[in-house]
């Protein structure tokens, strides 16, 4: 209902995002022990937002536009995030884990307060 | 599934494999002096299920550790030998204990990750609430 406004498309995917990478961030935690396991994370929310070149699919920049993929809600590629590997081969360093966590959930939270925000302002202007 | 559900299971799983680890630890430190005991090593496997790209983690196939066991000397021992030595168990208690710690922390972080997913989805929840 409320996607076609900005700033709720925004703020939804930027909340999306952050269930993104906290799936991420709690399969690294998971995997912490296990030997040979590397590190994934996803790319920040604002790069989300510049498509790179290389990729060939249809982008929708405008409200009319059916297919392609919208600004913000590109589906987002877990990258192997390099550190240094313990003697077992895992390159899980669980103090990184922990701050991506904080960075993760502030970032959802913050998603979540505007959006909240949003809303006072819509049910502001509808009430008389 | 959605992320915050597959954020849970996959904490969850390492939950479950943490606790299995420190319950073969139990069984060694409390075998310590158990004579011709080997101790238990227990190995974290990637476990991939098809059609889902989320890494849980399973333990993997408990192994014997092959060093040699300690030889112990006490003639009046039943189990002792000629020479007075009887064989015990190959259980390090120091080793038994940092692995034991190293299995905690673990376990603490993946309760962590798992709490701030509930705490994230009630926090969308919150939202259908005024």
């Amino acid at each position: 209902m409320f996607e076609n406004l900005d700033i709720f498309r925004m703020s939804s995917a930027m909340a999306s995002h952050a269930g993104q990478r906290q799936a991420v961030v709690a399969q690294n935690v998971a995997n912490a022990d296990t030997p040979g396991y590397s590190a994934k994370d996803l790319p920040e929310f604002r790069d989300s937002y510049q498509l790179d070149s290389t990729t060939t699919s249809l982008r929708a920049s405008r409200p009319g536009h059916l297919h392609g993929v919208r600004d913000g809600e590109m589906a987002m590629q877990a990258v192997d995030d390099q550190g240094e590997a313990s003697p077992n081969g895992n390159a899980v360093s669980l103090e990184t884990e922990m701050l991506k966590a904080a960075e993760i959930k502030s970032q959802h939270d913050r998603a979540l307060a505007i959006y909240k925000s949003a809303l006072n302002v819509l049910r502001t202007t509808i009430r008389k | 599934m959605s992320d915050f559900s597959q954020s849970r299971s996959v904490s969850a799983s390492g939950l479950s494999a943490q606790a299995a680890r420190l319950r073969h630890l139990s069984e060694n430190i409390s075998n310590a002096d158990t004579p011709g005991y080997r101790r238990k090593l227990v190995s974290f496997e990637t476990a991939f299920n098809a059609g889902n790209e989320m890494a849980k983690v399973e333990v993997g196939r408990v192994k014997l550790d092959r060093s040699d066991l300690e030889q112990v000397f006490d003639p009046s021992h039943p189990l002792a030998d000629e020479t007075g030595h009887y064989r015990g168990s190959n259980v390090d208690l120091l080793i038994e204990l940092a692995d034991a710690r190293e299995a905690q922390r673990s376990y603490e972080a993946n309760l962590k990750m798992f709490d701030q997913a509930r705490k994230m989805s009630r926090g969308l929840m919150d939202l259908l609430q005024r």
